[in-house]
C-alpha cells in the first residue's frame, strides 16, 4: 500500500513540476531557515557543555544594594577563596581567577594573548584536557605557564613545547609546563583564554589583593554531596563575618546559566539574557516553517479540482477515508523529504555567511545523530503538518459529485485558504516592521550624543613603557598634528568598570549608600575625551596641583548640591576630596540607558590601563601611521593595536545588530515564501476563472480591468493582513522597546511603509499571473471548455 | 441479490426540494443483466449511486444480499462495496497517474490482497480483456475502447457479485461500444450480475430485463425478448 502511495506521490510530483517547484522551493527555504536557527540555538544551548562537569561548577556572585537598586557583580575579594576553603564545609574546590591580556614573545614573534591567572585547583574544577604535561605538576614552579594548542603552534609550530620559554611583556620568562586542548567557541567569553599562569604571580604584582576590594573571580566546584542551598545560606553573610559593614552578599551561580541568563534586574533577581533571543528565534523558526507549510496547504487545496476525480474513483473502488488521508500525507511527507534534500544543499551554501552574521563557527554534520535526527524530525513534522488540512479536505470529497464533475463550492476551504494567506502576510508585515524598528533603534543609539568625542577617540592598552613615557608620547603626537590631545585612564569612556560605595558629603543621609563609578585619569582626560565641563575648572596640568581634587559628573553633582556642587567635600573613609569641576553627564556602560550613574574622575599617577588619543579628524589617515611611529619609539617590541571608540561602542550593540540583521533576513524569507504561495494561488485562480476571463474579454473588458479583477481579491487579503499585523506589531514593538530606556518613538510611518511594501510585493506577484491570463487570446480560453 | 422497496431520495436546495426517486421498488436476481433506461433527470443515475452504496436513500428499504444496507455508515458501505461491487463508468474514470496494471490492481490493494496474488489476478484479467500488451501504458496512451476495457478489467478483478455500469458505451464509437457490451455479456454469462444505466436502446437489448424510469418512478419493466 505504502509503495503505491509513494509511486502515486512521485508521479504527481513529476507531472506537476511548476506546482512541485513552488512547494519544494518554499518548504526548502523554510527548512533551511529553521535549520540555521536551530544550529544557532543548539550552539547557544550547549554553551559550556565542553566542561564535562559543567553542571557542578559555580562562580561566586556578589550582590550589593545601594538605595533602591541591587547590583549583582562577579567581582570578589582576593582573600575570599582561602577563607571559603578553610571555613565552609562542603565547598570543595575553589580557585581565584584574574583575566589579563599580555604580550608574549619568542624569537621575533610578539603576540598579544588573553589568558588567566588561576590557582592549581582551577584544573580540578574545570578538568581541562592536557595534551602535553600534567595538571598536577603544571604550577609547581612560579614562572610556569600552560598554553592552548593553538597558542603553542603560533610560537613553536607543531611538536613538543614542554619546557620551552615565552617572555611575558618583554620582561619575565615563563616555562611552558602544559599544553591544553583548544577550548571550543561555545564557552562563556570569559573562558576564551589562550594561557593559564599561577595566580600567585598576579597576587605578587597586585598588593591590593590583600584587601577586601572586589576585583577577581572565584570559581567553585562543591563536594559531590554538598547542599547548594545550604552553601548559599552560609555564603550570604560570609563576608560580614570578616567585614561587618560590607554590602556584599555572596551566592553560587551555576555554570549552566552563565550563557543564557546571567542578567539581573534592579532587585537583583535573575532575568533572561541570551535566552530571550533563543526563544525569539525559536519562535521565528517555527513561524517560517508554518508559513512554508501554509503554501503547501493552499496550493494543494486550490488544485483539489484536479485531483477530485482520482479521489472519487478511489472511494468508489473501496478506499476508506483514512486510506486517502494516509495517501495524501505520504505525498506531503515525500515532498517535505525532497525539500529537505534541497535545503541541505542550501544550508551548506548559506552557512558561511550566516556564521559571519552571528559570529559563530556553526557546522552542519550529517553524521551527528542530533543534526540528522533534527532534520528528519523537521521533515516529518513539516510533511504531516503541511499535509494535514489538504488530506482532511481532499478525503472529504463526495465521490458521486466529483466523478460527475460537479464542482464543489468548497467555501470553507476557500475561507481557510484566504485565512492562511492572511496569516502569512500578517507575519511578513510584522517582520518588516520589526526590521525597520530594530534598525531605527540601532541608528538612534549610534547617532546619540554620548557626551564625548567618540568618533575621534582611539585607545591603546597602556603598559609600563607607555605609562613611563606618557609625556614624551603626548608631546610628539600633539606636535606631529596626529593627535589633538592624549591622556591615560583606568578604563575607556565607553565602559568604566570600577565602582564602590561608602561615600559621604554634607547633607547626605549617612545611612543610605550610593554606588559611584570611579575613574583614575591624567589631567588632560576631559580635553582628550571631548567632554563638556559644566561648572568649576578642569584639572590643573600639573598632577600634584590637583591633589585631593576631583571632577564629578552632573548626576553626582545633583545628588550633592543641585545648585552648585563645586567646592563641596566628598569623603570616603579617611580620604577627603574637593569637587573641582562638574562634567556634563556622558553615556558609559549602558548605551541604551537614559540615566547616568554617578561618577568621580580623580587625578592619579597610576592605576592606568588605557591610553586615550583624540585624533585630528582631518588627519585621520596620517594619524595612525604617526601613532605607530611614536609607539615604536617609546614602546618597542609591542604591536600597536588601536581600538576605535565607535567600534567598541558597536560591541555593546552586537545583540541588537544581530537581531536587526536576522529580522531583515527572516522578513525577506517570509515574504519570498509567502509570495511563492501567492504566485501559485494566483495561477490557480486565473486557471479556474479562465472561461470567465474569455467571456469578459469577448464582451470588451480591457486587459487592465481583467488584471484588476483578478488582483483585487488578493489585495483585500493584504489589507486584512495589515489590519491584523499593525496592532500586533505595535504591541511587540512597544514591549521590545521597553528594554531600552533610550529609545525611539514608534512612528506611524513604519506601519505605512511596511503596509505599502506588502501591497507592492503582493501586487507584483499576483498581477504577473493576472496579466498573463488577461493577455491570453479569449478564443483559446473559451475553447478550454 | 438486490431488493429495493419504496426507495426515496430527495435533493434539497434553499428554495426547492426535488424528488429524485419516488417510492421505487424492484428486484434484481443473481446472474441477471438488467438495463435501466429513462430520460435525463429520471433518477437512473441516483438509483445506480444508491445501488452502488455511494449514496444513501432518504426512505424505503434496500436489501443487498439479504442484508438491509440503507442507513449503513460510509465505512460499512465501503466494506460491502469493495468486496461485492464493480463499477464501469461512461468516462472510464481511470487514474491518469497509474499505469494500466496499477489501475486494475487498485481494488485488490484496498481489499488487502497480497502483492503476489495481486499480480497473478491482474495479469489474468488483463489477458482475459485482451489488454495485456498495454499493461505498462498510462490511460492517456490508450484509445477510448482500450480505456473502457481497462475499466471493465478493474471492475471485475475482485470477482464482484455485481457490476454497476453507468452508460458504459457513452463515450465510445459503435463498434468499440459493441465490443464492450460483448465483454459485459461474457461476464454475465460467467455468473456476474449486471445492472446497467443506459440511454441506448441498442445497448439495452443486450440485457435480460429493461426497467424504464420517469421522474423517479418506474414506468415499465419488461423482459427482453431478444435475449
Amino acid at each position: 500500500m505504502l509503495k503505491n502511495y509513494i509511486k502515486i506521490a512521485w508521479r504527481n510530483i513529476w507531472n506537476n513540476k511548476g506546482y512541485t517547484f513552488l512547494n519544494i522551493f518554499g518548504l526548502a527555504i523554510g527548512i533551511t531557515c529553521a535549520a540555521l536557527i536551530l544550529l544557532w540555538i543548539d550552539d547557544e544551548m550547549s554553551y559550556n557543555e565542553y566542561f564535562a562537569n559543567y553542571e557542578d561548577i559555580y562562580t561566586v556572585k556578589n550582590t550589593q544594594t545601594y538605595g533602591d537598586e541591587t547590583f549583582v557583580f562577579e567581582a570578589t575579594p582576593g582573600p575570599l577563596a582561602e577563607y571559603m576553603r578553610n571555613e565552609i564545609p562542603g565547598i570543595g574546590n575553589v580557585s581565584r581567577s584574574a583575566n589579563s591580556e599580555s604580550l608574549f614573545s619568542h624569537d621575533e614573534k610578539n603576540i598579544h594573548q588573553t589568558g588567566k591567572y588561576v590557582e592549581p585547583e582551577f584544573f580540578d574544577i574545570f578538568e581541562l584536557h592536557f595534551l602535553q604535561g600534567d595538571a598536577t605538576t603544571a604550577f609547581n614552579d612560579l614562572h610556569s605557564i600552560v598554553v592552548t594548542e593553538s597558542m603553542a603552534r603560533k610560537f613553536f609550530g607543531s611538536g613538543n613545547v614542554l619546557n620551552k620559554t615565552l617572555r611575558l611583556n618583554q620582561e619575565q620568562s615563563y616555562v611552558i609546563t602544559g599544553v591544553i586542548e583548544d577550548l571550543p567557541e561555545n564557552i562563556s567569553p570569559r573562558f576564551k583564554s589562550s594561557w593559564l599562569a599561577p595566580f600567585k604571580i598576579y597576587e605578587n604584582n597586585n598588593e591590593w589583593l590583600q584587601g577586601w576590594n572586589n576585583a577577581i573571580q572565584t570559581y567553585v566546584k562543591p563536594e559531590a554531596n554538598a547542599d547548594i542551598a545550604s552553601l548559599n545560606e552560609t555564603l550570604y553573610g560570609f563576608i560580614q563575618t570578616k567585614m561587618e559593614d560590607s554590602e556584599s552578599h555572596l551566592s553560587l551561580y551555576p555554570m549552566d546559566r552563565w550563557r543564557l541568563y546571567n542578567e539581573f534586574d534592579k532587585n537583583g533577581l535573575e532575568k533572561e539574557g541570551i535566552f530571550k533571543y533563543v526563544r525569539l528565534f525559536g519562535i521565528i523558526a517555527g513561524i517560517i516553517l508554518i508559513i512554508a507549510c501554509i503554501n503547501f496547504m493552499n496550493l494543494a487545496t486550490a488544485r483539489s479540482e484536479k485531483r477530485a476525480r482520482e479521489i472519487g474513483v478511489r472511494k468508489v473502488l473501496g478506499a476508506q477515508r483514512k486510506m486517502l488521508i494516509t495517501q495524501f500525507l505520504s505525498e506531503s511527507v515525500l515532498l517535505a523529504f525532497l525539500a529537505t534534500l534541497l535545503s541541505i544543499a542550501l544550508i551548506y551554501i548559506f552557512l558561511p555567511p550566516f556564521n559571519d552574521l552571528v559570529n559563530k563557527q556553526l557546522v552542519l554534520d550529517l553524521s551527528d545523530p542530533l543534526h540528522l535526527g533534527a532534520l528528519l524530525l523537521i521533515t516529518i513534522i513539516c510533511g504531516l503538518f503541511a499535509g494535514s488540512f489538504p488530506s482532511y479536505y481532499l478525503s472529504s470529497f463526495n465521490p458521486v459529485k466529483v466523478i460527475k464533475g460537479i464542482k464543489s463550492k468548497s467555501s470553507s476551504a476557500a475561507f481557510i485558504r484566504k485565512g492562511l494567506v492572511v496569516f502569512q502576510f500578517s507575519i511578513s508585515i510584522i517582520l518588516i516592521i520589526a526590521t525597520v524598528l530594530v534598525y531605527q533603534q540601532i541608528n538612534h543609539v549610534k547617532n546619540r550624543d554620548l557626551g564625548y568625542d567618540n568618533e575621534n577617540l582611539v585607545f591603546l592598552p597602556a603598559n609600563d613603557n607607555i605609562k613611563k613615557n606618557f609625556e614624551g608620547i603626548r608631546n610628539e603626537l600633539i606636535s606631529s598634528g596626529a593627535a589633538n590631545e592624549i591622556s591615560l585612564s583606568g578604563h575607556t569612556p565607553v565602559n568604566i568598570g570600577s565602582n564602590g560605595g561608602g561615600y559621604q558629603w554634607p547633607g547626605k543621609d549617612p545611612e543610605s549608600d550610593v554606588l559611584i563609578s570611579m575613574e583614575s585619569v591624567t589631567p588632560s582626560y576631559i580635553k582628550t575625551s571631548g567632554m563638556e565641563l559644566m561648572a568649576g575648572q578642569d584639572f590643573n596640568p600639573n598632577v600634584e596641583a590637583n591633589e585631593s581634587q576631583v571632577i564629578i559628573n552632573e548626576t553626582l553633582a545633583k545628588m550633592i548640591d543641585k545648585e552648585n556642587a563645586v567646592g563641596k567635600v566628598i569623603t570616603r573613609g579617611d580620604s577627603q576630596s574637593t569637587v573641582r569641576g562638574v562634567v556634563k553627564d556622558f553615556v558609559y556602560n549602558n548605551v541604551f540607558g537614559n540615566e547616568t550613574s554617578p561618577l568621580i574622575l580623580y587625578p592619579a599617577s597610576q592605576d592606568f590601563n588605557h591610553l586615550i588619543i583624540n585624533i585630528d579628524p582631518d588627519k585621520r589617515s596620517t594619524a595612525v601611521s604617526a601613532i605607530e611611529r611614536v609607539m615604536q619609539k617609546y614602546n618597542p617590541g609591542y604591536p600597536t593595536e588601536l581600538i576605535y571608540a565607535d567600534e567598541k561602542l558597536e560591541e555593546f550593540m552586537s545583540n541588537e545588530n544581530m537581531v536587526g540583521k536576522l529580522a531583515a533576513i527572516f522578513a525577506g524569507l517570509a515574504i519570498i515564501i509567502s509570495c511563492l504561495g501567492l504566485f501559485g494561488l494566483a495561477a490557480f485562480t486565473a486557471e479556474r476563472r479562465i472561461k470567465e476571463i474569455g467571456i469578459r474579454k469577448v464582451l470588451g473588458a480591457s486587459v487592465g480591468r481583467i488584471t484588476t479583477l483578478l488582483s483585487v481579491d488578493f489585495m483585500k487579503l493584504v489589507l486584512i493582513s495589515c489590519l491584523i499585523a499593525f496592532p500586533l506589531a505595535w504591541w511587540f514593538a512597544r514591549n521590545w522597546l521597553e528594554n531600552y530606556p533610550y529609545r525611539i518613538d514608534i512612528s506611524i510611518w513604519i506601519f505605512v511603509i511596511a503596509g505599502l511594501l506588502a501591497f507592492l510585493i503582493a501586487f507584483l506577484t499576483v498581477s504577473f499571473q493576472a496579466l498573463k491570463a488577461a493577455l491570453t487570446n479569449p478564443i483559446n480560453n473559451l475553447r478550454t471548455e | 441479490m438486490i431488493k429495493i422497496t419504496n426507495l426515496e431520495k430527495f435533493y434539497k436546495t434553499e428554495e426547492v426540494q426535488t424528488l429524485a426517486l419516488n417510492k421505487l421498488s424492484f428486484e434484481v436476481k443473481e446472474g441477471e443483466f438488467v438495463a435501466i433506461m429513462g430520460p435525463s433527470g429520471s433518477g437512473k443515475s441516483t438509483l445506480l449511486n444508491i445501488l452502488g452504496m455511494l449514496d444513501d436513500p432518504d426512505g424505503g428499504s434496500f436489501i443487498f444480499n439479504g442484508q438491509e444496507v440503507s442507513g449503513y455508515n460510509e465505512r460499512k458501505r465501503a466494506q460491502i462495496r469493495k468486496h461485492n461491487i464493480g463499477f464501469v463508468f461512461q468516462s472510464f474514470n481511470l487514474i491518469d497517474e497509474l499505469s494500466v496494471f496499477e489501475n486494475v490492481e487498485l481494488p485488490l490493494i484496498y481489499t488487502g490482497v497480497k502483492p503476489a496474488e495481486r499480480k497473478e489476478k491482474v495479469n489474468a484479467v488483463l489477458e482475459k480483456m485482451q489488454i495485456m500488451h498495454r499493461r505498462n501504458h498510462f490511460p492517456q496512451q490508450l484509445s477510448g475502447g482500450q480505456q473502457q476495457r481497462v475499466a471493465v478489467a478493474r471492475a471485475v478483478v475482485n470477482n464482484p457479485k455485481i457490476i454497476l455500469a453507468d452508460e458504459p458505451t457513452g463515450n465510445l464509437d459503435s463498434s468499440t461500444g459493441n465490443e464492450v457490451m460483448d465483454l459485459l455479456c461474457e461476464l454475465n454469462e460467467a455468473g456476474t450480475t449486471i445492472v446497467m444505466v443506459t440511454h441506448s436502446e441498442h445497448d439495452a437489448r443486450f440485457s435480460h430485463r429493461i426497467i424504464r424510469m420517469l421522474d423517479g418512478q418506474k414506468v415499465t419493466e419488461n423482459l427482453n425478448v431478444l435475449v
